[in-house]
């Protein structure tokens, strides 16, 4: 291998960035791999954790919910499940791509390496973590009789738009983070408000007509939308949905990756 | 750098020899005026137009050619941008303007062990940091037996790098950093790794990669060490650079200037303070020049800790005097007396002195530390009832340290005493 550094080499840095994760996909690999043993090190209960989180989470939230507002919406618990899993993907590797930029900036500092590696490597674990707790899901589904539809086989593409959609955003926001301290905060405000303006926790019909445009308006109904169309409803999801979902992943990611590029020379000046 | 510029320069194939090169390098910080941290406060001010940026150029127009299996060292004060080319260097910075290649790998030994995962094993580690340095999984693997033999860690390996002590951590980084010949290696400060013995290991394989052709880069305060080291060397001030070649000859210029620079300062300051007479006494011999030299007799007015001194005193008795008595004494700026000896205390009986002659006084390791000090010398008579000549605190000079030998920071003086921990 040869290395061979022409800082007025010009080729993008939207291309040039692709490239150097290439080269580095060693790295890349062990950051997912590191991230998941790191945490599963110290707990007695290890990967089980991942099962049993969303499991206990969406028992509470069921006996909540279910119980007290009495949504008619019909084996309440995948939808909801559904929902959730989609959700804590979205809002845990959002955060932690920020946090690990954050953190990697001693590494940033000190020597190269292509610094989208630390946003993908998040998606990376998030994705592993996701795919892990489709395992309680299918249990659930199973245990209550909720049909297998072949609209599961469309899963992979659902995936890959919200890795996509995701991580645009999150290379969005750590750009701005790495400018701004206090966008971590406000974020986090942010997304506790969003999560209860997308329809996680309650069917869509209970919103007055009124207020439907600001659900609608949402991306993470979007989203949220084609996960339960393959999963819950076992149908294919709607022209509007399917088109919607595709537009928002790639306008994210290109939008996302774009400004990191450009910024991506600032952060040793910043971080 | 614009798409046009880059592509319309006819760009000089880097030669053969020439591992990096800088043509017409520069770096500009943009910063805010002052820092302003939060979103809210920047959207407000954005709006209000109240952001004042500072173009500050880090380096300027630095042009540098450095060749294969050199030893180059980059010397100047604090702020000369001896750091941001390093890490212009190293790909961290993009320069602003202007063109750097580099050919080859390149392995910082910056703050070593700086990508270690705390929770994860030695054994991961290695991977992990291998991985950060560019080297494959293969390369690695291959060579893994091999990086902790050198790192001395076989029975650690498989625990966690946080129940490692700083030695560990260290030796095992820079096992890591250098397991492989890199084309450069950049070396920030001098390699405080680990023990005497690892301390030798290390620096045996630096001098094996560098004569098998590896350029090494050195960031140095320990002016010494460069000149040791170094074959060549550039001198950076303010992002341009001051001077550029052998190393002996950078330094040396480098020296002059700050001695030059100290005792211009030096020189000023005592004015502006004095009231009282700083001389008195009877001159029937007189001290008609005072000088301050180091080791190799040239007069200076800066000195490491741990270096030599002598304070030479040409005298003029202007009528014979019996059994005069020389003494000296050092004042620390503030006014503490740090010490004051004589040679009838030494016991060096002087004759009865008529016309000119010289008196030296020799501190072989001068223990004092860092800060400002004054000499004063005199000559009084036997008895201590008669003075000669007396000048009070007249020749002052600066005691810096940033010889790594001396490991003591506050007060006054080394004692080189030794730490021992016995458990």
């Amino acid at each position: 291998m040869s290395f061979e550094y022409n800082s007025a080499d010009v080729r993008p840095p939207f291309i040039g960035e692709l490239v150097e994760l290439w080269r580095y996909r060693d790295l890349l690999r062990l950051l997912v791999t590191n991230s998941i043993k790191t945490r599963y090190k110290r707990s007695t209960l290890g990967i089980i954790w991942t099962l049993l989180n969303p499991l206990l989470n969406t028992l509470v939230l069921t006996i909540a919910f279910q119980q007290l507002m009495r949504f008619d919406v019909a084996n309440y618990t995948i939808y909801l499940l559904v929902g959730l899993l989609f959700w804590t993907f979205f809002s845990q590797t959002t955060l932690q791509s920020m946090n690990t930029l954050i953190w990697g900036s001693n590494l940033l500092k000190r020597i190269y390496v292509p610094r989208t590696i630390f946003a993908v490597s998040v998606i990376g674990n998030g994705l592993i973590n996701f795919l892990l707790s489709l395992i309680p899901l299918a249990l659930i589904m199973l245990f209550m009789r909720q049909p297998f539809s072949l609209t599961l086989l469309l899963l992979p593409f659902a995936i890959l738009l919200m890795a996509m959609f995701t991580l645009g955003l999150s290379l969005f926001i750590s750009t701005l983070a790495v400018f701004f301290v206090d966008v971590v905060d406000i974020y986090s405000v942010l997304l506790q408000a969003l999560f209860y303006l997308t329809p996680i926790i309650y069917p869509i019909s209970v919103i007055p007509e009124r207020f439907m445009i600001f659900i609608q308006l949402n991306p993470m109904t979007t989203m949220v939308s084609l996960f339960r169309s393959l999963i819950y409803y076992g149908e294919l999801p709607s022209m509007a949905i399917t088109l919607g979902a595709i537009g928002l992943s790639v306008v994210s990611l290109g939008v996302g990756w774009w400004v990191f590029t450009k910024r991506v020379d600032e952060f040793a000046y910043r971080l | 750098m614009s798409l046009h510029t880059a592509f319309n320069t006819p760009e000089k194939e880097i030669t053969d020899q020439s591992v990096i090169q800088l043509k017409g390098v520069s770096v500009r910080y943009h910063v805010p005026q002052e820092r302003i941290p939060s979103f809210k406060e920047y959207a407000i001010r954005w709006i209000k137009g109240q952001i004042n940026f500072q173009d500050f150029w880090a380096l300027r127009d630095i042009d540098l050619e450095i060749g294969r299996g050199e030893v180059f060292g980059i010397i100047g004060p604090n702020g000369a941008g001896k750091s941001t080319l390093l890490k212009v260097v190293s790909r961290v910075l993009r320069p602003t303007a202007g063109n750097l290649r580099v050919r080859g790998r390149i392995s910082p030994l910056l703050e070593l062990g700086a990508g270690f995962d705390p929770e994860l094993t030695g054994r991961e580690n290695v991977y992990l940091n291998g991985a950060i340095l560019g080297y494959s999984k293969q390369e690695i693997a291959e060579r893994f037996d091999q990086i902790v033999e050198f790192a001395g860690l076989n029975e650690f390996i498989n625990a966690p790098v946080r129940t490692y002590s700083t030695g560990m951590y260290a030796r095992l980084g820079f096992s890591v950093a250098t397991f492989k010949r890199p084309e450069i290696l950049i070396v920030d400060e001098i390699l405080g790794v680990g023990d005497a013995e690892f301390q030798t290991k290390s620096f045996e394989r630096i001098q094996q990669f560098q004569g098998e052709g590896t350029t090494i880069l050195l960031v140095s305060h320990s002016l010494d060490r460069v000149k040791e080291m170094c074959t060549r060397a550039v001198w950076l001030d303010h992002g341009k650079i001051v001077s550029l070649g052998s190393a002996d000859n950078v330094v040396e210029l480098y020296l002059q200037r700050t001695n030059q620079l100290e005792s211009e300062r030096l020189r000023s300051a005592p004015e502006e303070t004095s009231e009282a007479p700083r001389r008195w006494g009877s001159q029937r011999i007189e001290i008609c020049q005072v000088k301050i030299t180091g080791e190799e007799g040239r007069e200076q007015n800066i000195f490491q800790t741990g270096e030599s001194l002598t304070l030479h005193m040409d005298y003029h008795a202007h009528e014979m005097v019996n059994f005069p008595n020389f003494g000296i004494a050092i004042h620390r700026q503030d006014g503490t007396l740090v010490t004051g000896p004589n040679t009838a205390l030494a016991s060096l009986e002087l004759p009865s002195l008529v016309g000119k002659g010289k008196i030296t006084y020799t501190i072989p390791n001068l223990p004092l530390l860092e800060g400002l000090y004054q000499f004063s010398v005199a000559i009084v008579n036997q008895g201590d009832t008669e003075t000669f000549d007396y000048h009070d605190r007249l020749y002052p000079f600066r005691v810096i340290n940033h010889n790594s030998a001396v490991k003591e920071r506050y007060g006054l003086v080394t004692l080189n005493g030794e730490w021992r921990h016995n458990v």
